[in-house]
């Protein structure tokens, strides 16, 4: 008794060392914030006063909404349509897994399909692409939505008016018979061999024809960069799988916004699975403005402005230049960078590591930055070991900045008679400088082809509906340059064409398949074989032939001088600046209509719905803004205004964000495209459109003028939802404390002492765990027992086992309102945590929170009706329809893991949307729809685990299925490898093996729930230097 | 003072509370037995688009279940069989017969035959065919004589309880693999045999929630 009575004095005296916090109101620990955290749900959350507007729920809930069972008391009479002709390979209730690829910009990331009696439910990443290695991004698990999005464009519009494909069709023959007009191409990035082969029928055919390609956010200024350095416009291309030393500047190259980044992340996580204390991991440094995914995930991170990272770079041009050779185009150039520590640092570290390191810099910085970070991994000798340059054959010879911006004033000069738009929206994204909607209107025929009837669409003569890419057949390379078919899932909903049909039909005047088209270009690669070599590509979902060259570079006669040119002319503002980057979960803007994706909390900020001026707090002091007050939801509007336009947007204080700049995010602010991405009448959200402030000539970063409104604005953020209260809940240690120590991670360590109750328990002869009051299950010998470790070393923020659980598990999107309220369904939530007491310049960290399934289950005691209990195989399980609603599990939940349905989410509107099949089909068959009233969470997969399990029973006689036959739907989309589960009575499962690392440890240990998720602590590895 | 109540009234409190228990006692017995499944879908019989008839394809021309539901080994689901199977034989049997010109309809035109689904079981219950077969549990178990049957109707009740009871005892019910499509099955010494099977097969039926709901 004695003993215990001093652990609790421990546990009282206890100080902590490290301060891990959410928002600066947790940092402050005021009196608000401590009311807001003591609730389980946040203020009004737990009431249904005010039920959502019925109109409005429909209109957020887009495609995001589930089938609902069919809930009449009489018996439903269903039917039965069996085949007529049975296809080959087809068992009803087995799915089929296809491989096929997602154009993210152009890039093909490979995929498998999971494919439903043939509908598609679930995109998984294709472990033999190389840009995908298994790994997905948020991007490529929502494109599941986007396929049964109702909102997408369903027939082509002549004038605004519906057409068909036929009328289209005849349009295009008796239009484009004249092959003197003079036609503007403006296309999106694609690496399609058959697209690119009309595009050459189609510019060999009209002689007076031009073809740009725009992208809001593409690649252009690497590109020239590797020009002026190497004298071609070749694509740089790292494997940091060989790099100790990774410098990003400014290059968020691990974040879903990078058209690589599920191959980077897989590349710079690979180099930090430390599995014992001999481990090593690489060292990653960001220098950045804005806290970015890859910034919080390096070891050491710098705040500098976007307009000083020019200048920040060619000193470390030139001090690397007294250390290696190579770089004599800097020798003697001095800026006032020259002295900065980091410069010292860097160029040592670099020079040290020289051949294994890798400097890569953000694609919008200009072409003159990139050319010197290209000269330095060059003089580095990192060509060829992390760094490639390729020759890649789809690229514009020209810059195509500058060639869009051509094309437009030739537009408004009216020299141009008919656009073609293929994949575009510069009415909406374009520079404004150029005033694209303007010129727009000198052109008489404007032909466009979209997914959304779009601000574009509205201005054209003919806008035709694209083909999502899931249904319909083309082809293309990955950012590596791997060679993939993109291969359909199910005929076009909407009969829709894909850009090669509809480019094709342009040229010929006739509608083309697409298979055909993309057959007869495959057919071209290979002399004989090539049925054969043609199965294989689709079953493989690659085309291990036909790589994009990777030169030999040398640098260019003309380096020096271009160099000179820009260190002597270096571009930068004064004062407050702001910056324009493509949103974390919308990009550019064309996910806008994603409400997966609206509602994935932006993995900094975790704010939903909206986007947000982002600042530091230094800046917000000095613009007299404040912080909201936990729980509260209104924010200060600050008015920004740059080269005479302004917006009016919602200040955001971000820790770690550079003083005296803003940075804005694109994507939201669109109208009429469809109803998760519009604004909607009864509730604001949707954000603001800061395209009108990007020029041409600020195309990153301006100079700007802010000020505070007055006005505030709601927002809905998560990041003080569901929270800890700054229990011991993350343990990190730098590598060489962790070689000293390495148990630094065990409660003992962390707390001084013992878990409370275990030396009760021994003294009982109990060794699994510390005494309990409650009984503790006995699990049989047959049964798999299931569990789960999450590598903290591995994960980076990104979302995308958020997007994978919501796609998997059915879980709805409930809007920004709700959201507000705390009610947010997601079934495992990624807490990003600000470390150390310096709010300007904190470390983040990110830890994903899925049910933890409990042995002893806090939840299993509490429920009246045994509505969760526990299953023999170790999970915590819960059964839906015997939940009545008392919410008392999620109240005595210590990790709130638990989610309640307030509303009958998906019901909604299967009854009453304008297209409710549609929405029906998005939906995993496998899991149950859940109803208002129901209470649900993490089940570790169960359908997914059943399956396997009756798999193995039916091949082998026993239950347990091998190791890595079950994967959860969050550890197979990351792209960090971050998420381990498997059978824990299996001594050699991976699982098994992680929970024995002494990096392992359980959240709240001490309350002796017993988790079967534990995490395996992170791992920083500092330089002493910077120390 | 006149008595207001007659005498017999003495008797009023007791004979209502035996008519209230008595009552009482009906509507629980009125709603156990006839709200189950027992009484509400057993015996259902919907009218098939073709009156296919299994007592003559099964009983009299010895056809096995797993000609037509191909998938029941393999599969969650026990398929209902394409047009296409049917047409093995009818393009040579009965080719002009009124009952099976839907049967050529969807041949032709490819569109599919509207069975009447009969065994419903709920949406959150996940019930999977093949762990079944696979380890012995025969078609008429659960689906009753189908071999005697004009019109397929739905033999047993197919509520939870039900499922349990085998769930709880399978070696009552479970028989060797090689007969479960055999129709009629009965052995004298089930539990014996039924024990051995289940040790040999190794069958630990699932009696918590996530077996079948999730």
């Amino acid at each position: 008794m004695n003993d215990l009575e001093s652990t609790d004095r421990q546990m009282s005296e206890e100080v902590k060392e490290t301060t891990y916090w959410k928002s600066l109101n947790e940092l402050a620990n005021n009196k608000e914030y401590q009311k807001f955290a003591e609730r389980e749900f946040p203020e009004n959350a737990t009431e249904l006063s005010d039920g959502v507007s019925r109109r409005g729920f429909l209109r957020v809930m887009g495609a995001s909404v589930a089938l609902a069972g069919l809930a009449a008391c009489r018996r439903p009479v269903q039917k039965i349509l069996p085949y007529s002709k049975q296809p080959e390979d087809v068992v009803p209730g087995v799915p089929l897994y296809y491989a096929t690829a997602m154009p993210v910009q152009g890039n093909l990331v490979g995929l498998i399909a999971e494919n439903h009696e043939g509908r598609p439910t679930k995109l998984e990443g294709n472990d033999m692409h190389p840009a995908s290695r298994g790994g997905t991004s948020i991007f490529n698990q929502a494109a599941i939505l986007g396929l049964y999005d109702p909102d997408r464009s369903q027939s082509p519009l002549k004038n605004g008016d519906k057409a068909s494909k036929a009328d289209f069709e005849a349009f295009a023959q008796s239009h484009f018979a004249n092959t003197g007009q003079r036609i503007a191409f403006i296309s999106e990035a694609n690496s399609s061999p058959t697209y690119n082969n009309i595009k050459e029928q189609a510019l060999s055919k009209f002689n007076n024809a031009t073809w740009v390609t725009y992208e809001p956010f593409g690649e252009d200024n690497v590109v020239e960069g590797n020009r002026i350095a190497f004298g071609g416009r070749l694509r740089t291309h790292y494997n940091f799988e060989n790099a100790d030393v990774v410098v990003s500047l400014n290059d968020d190259f691990m974040s879903s916004t990078h058209p690589n980044s599920v191959e980077y992340a897989k590349q710079v996580s690979s180099r930090r699975k430390v599995t014992d204390t001999d481990g090593e991991m690489n060292r990653i440094y960001s220098v950045e403005d804005s806290f970015s995914l890859t910034g919080s995930y390096a070891d050491h991170r710098l705040r500098l402005k976007a307009s000083q990272m020019e200048a920040f770079t060619y000193a470390l041009a030139a001090a690397l230049s007294t250390r290696i050779n190579g770089l004599s185009a800097f020798s003697g150039y001095s800026n006032e960078f020259s002295d900065h520590k980091w410069i010292t640092v860097l160029a040592d570290e670099l020079a040290a590591n020289a051949g294994r390191s890798a400097l890569s810099a953000g694609s919008q910085h200009k072409p003159e930055v990139h050319a010197a970070v290209a000269a330095i991994n060059n003089a580095l000798g990192n060509t060829g070991s992390t760094v490639h340059y390729l020759e890649v054959p789809h690229l514009d010879e020209q810059s195509s900045t500058e060639a869009f911006a051509d094309v437009v004033s030739e537009m408004k000069a009216g020299n141009i008679d008919t656009v073609v738009m293929v994949g575009v929206n510069p009415v909406f994204n374009a520079p404004a400088d150029l005033d694209f909607e303007n010129a727009l209107s000198n052109v008489e025929t404007v032909v466009n082809l979209s997914d959304y009837v779009d601000e574009t669409s509205l201005k054209s003569t003919w806008h035709v509906n694209r083909a999502h890419f899931l249904e319909a057949w083309g082809d293309g390379y990955s950012f590596g340059g791997a060679r993939s078919v993109i291969q359909p899932q199910i005929r076009p909903l909407h009969e829709g064409l894909s850009e090669i049909e509809f480019l094709k039909t342009i040229v010929t005047g006739s509608i083309e398949s697409g298979y055909d088209l993309v057959r007869d270009t495959f057919r071209g690669y290979y002399r004989s074989g090539f049925d054969n070599r043609w199965t294989n590509i689709l079953h493989d979902g690659i085309d291990t032939t036909g790589n994009f060259n990777d030169v030999n570079v040398r640098l260019s006669s003309g380096f020096s001088s271009a160099m000179n040119r820009a260190t002597s002319n270096i571009s930068s503002t004064s004062g407050m600046e702001v910056v324009i980057r493509p949103d974390a979960t919308l990009y550019d803007g064309r996910y806008a209509n994603l409400g997966w994706l609206q509602e994935l909390p932006d993995p900094m900020t975790k704010v939903t719905w909206d986007n947000v001026a982002l600042m530091s707090p230094a800046t917000a002091e000095k613009l007299g803004i404040e912080e909201a007050g936990a729980g509260q939801d209104d924010y200060d509007v600050v008015e920004i205004t740059v080269n005479g336009k302004s917006i009016n947007i919602v200040a955001w204080i971000q820790p770690g964000h550079v003083d005296d700049a803003i940075t804005l995010t694109t994507g939201y602010g669109r109208e009429g495209i469809g109803r998760v991405a519009s604004s909607y009448i009864d509730y604001t959200a949707g954000g603001v459109d800061v395209y009108p402030l990007r020029g041409t000539d600020n195309m990153l970063y301006a100079s700007a003028s802010v000020s505070k409104t007055g006005d505030t604005y709601e927002i809905a953020c998560v990041q003080d939802h569901h929270s800890l209260e700054g229990r011991d809940m993350y343990r990190q240690a730098s590598i060489s404390e962790y070689q000293e120590n390495p148990d630094f991670a065990s409660f003992a360590t962390v707390h001084t002492y013992e878990v409370p109750g275990m030396k009760e328990a021994e003294e009982m002869g109990e060794d699994d765990g510390p005494i309990s009051l409650f009984d503790e299950q006995t699990y049989p010998d047959h049964e798999p027992q299931w569990g789960m470790a999450i590598d903290l070393n591995s994960c980076f923020g990104c979302g995308v086992c958020v997007i994978a659980c919501q796609s998997e598990n059915n879980i709805p999107v409930i809007g920004k309102k709700e959201v507000k309220r705390g009610r947010e369904m997601h079934w495992i939530r990624n807490d990003r945590y600000y470390v150390g007491d310096d709010a300007d310049s904190p470390q983040a960290v990110h830890q994903p929170v899925p049910c933890m399934h409990c042995e002893l289950a806090p939840c299993e005691q509490v429920c009246p009706v045994a509505a969760t209990t526990h299953s023999d195989d170790g999970m915590n399980q819960m059964t839906y329809n015997r939940c009545i609603g008392t919410r008392y599990c999620a109240n005595n939940c210590p990790y709130k893991v638990r989610r309640f349905n307030f509303f009958n989410y998906p019901k909604e509107y299967l009854t009453t949307g304008d297209d409710p099949d549609i929405i029906q089909m998005a939906m995993n068959p496998e899991v149950t729809v859940r109803f208002r009233g129901v209470m649900e969470k993490c089940t570790y997969c169960a359908q997914r685990v059943n399956r396997a399990k009756i798999e193995a029973k039916n091949e082998t006689g026993s239950p347990k299925p091998a190791d890595g036959a079950v994967k959860t739907a969050c550890q197979q989309a990351c792209p960090a490898d971050a998420i381990y589960f498997g059978d824990l009575t299996d001594d050699n499962s991976e699982v098994a093996k992680m929970k024995r690392n002494e990096r392992n440890f359980q959240m709240l240990e001490e309350l002796n729930t017993r988790p079967r998720t534990s995490y395996m602590a992170k791992l920083t590895n500092p330089n002493p230097a910077l120390a | 003072m006149a008595q207001i109540f007659p005498k017999w009234t003495n008797q009023v409190p007791r004979k209502i509370l035996i008519g209230l228990i008595v009552v009482l006692n009906a509507i629980i017995f009125g709603v156990w037995y006839f709200f189950s499944p027992e009484y509400t879908d057993v015996g259902y019989a919907p009218e098939q688009p073709v009156p296919y008839s299994h007592k003559l394809h099964v009983d009299q021309l010895g056809l096995d279940c797993q000609y037509c539901h191909t998938s029941t080994f393999d599969s969650k689901q026990a398929n209902i069989p394409a047009t296409q199977t049917c047409m093995n034989c009818h393009n040579q049997i009965k080719t002009d017969s009124d009952k099976l010109a839907l049967v050529r309809e969807s041949w032709e035109t490819g569109k599919a035959i509207e069975w009447v689904r009969v065994h419903n079981l709920p949406d959150y219950a996940y019930f999977n065919h093949s762990a079944h077969t696979n380890v012995g549990v025969g078609c008429e178990s659960c689906h009753g004589r189908i071999d005697k049957m004009e019109v397929v109707y739905q033999s047993e009740p197919l509520s939870m309880g039900w499922c349990l009871d085998c769930h709880r005892e399978p070696e009552k019910y479970i028989r060797p693999v090689d007969e479960v499509t055999t129709m009629g099955y009965q052995v004298e010494n089930q539990l014996e045999i039924g024990r051995e099977l289940v040790d040999k097969k190794n069958v630990h039926a699932p009696t918590y929630c996530q077996g079948c709901h999730y």
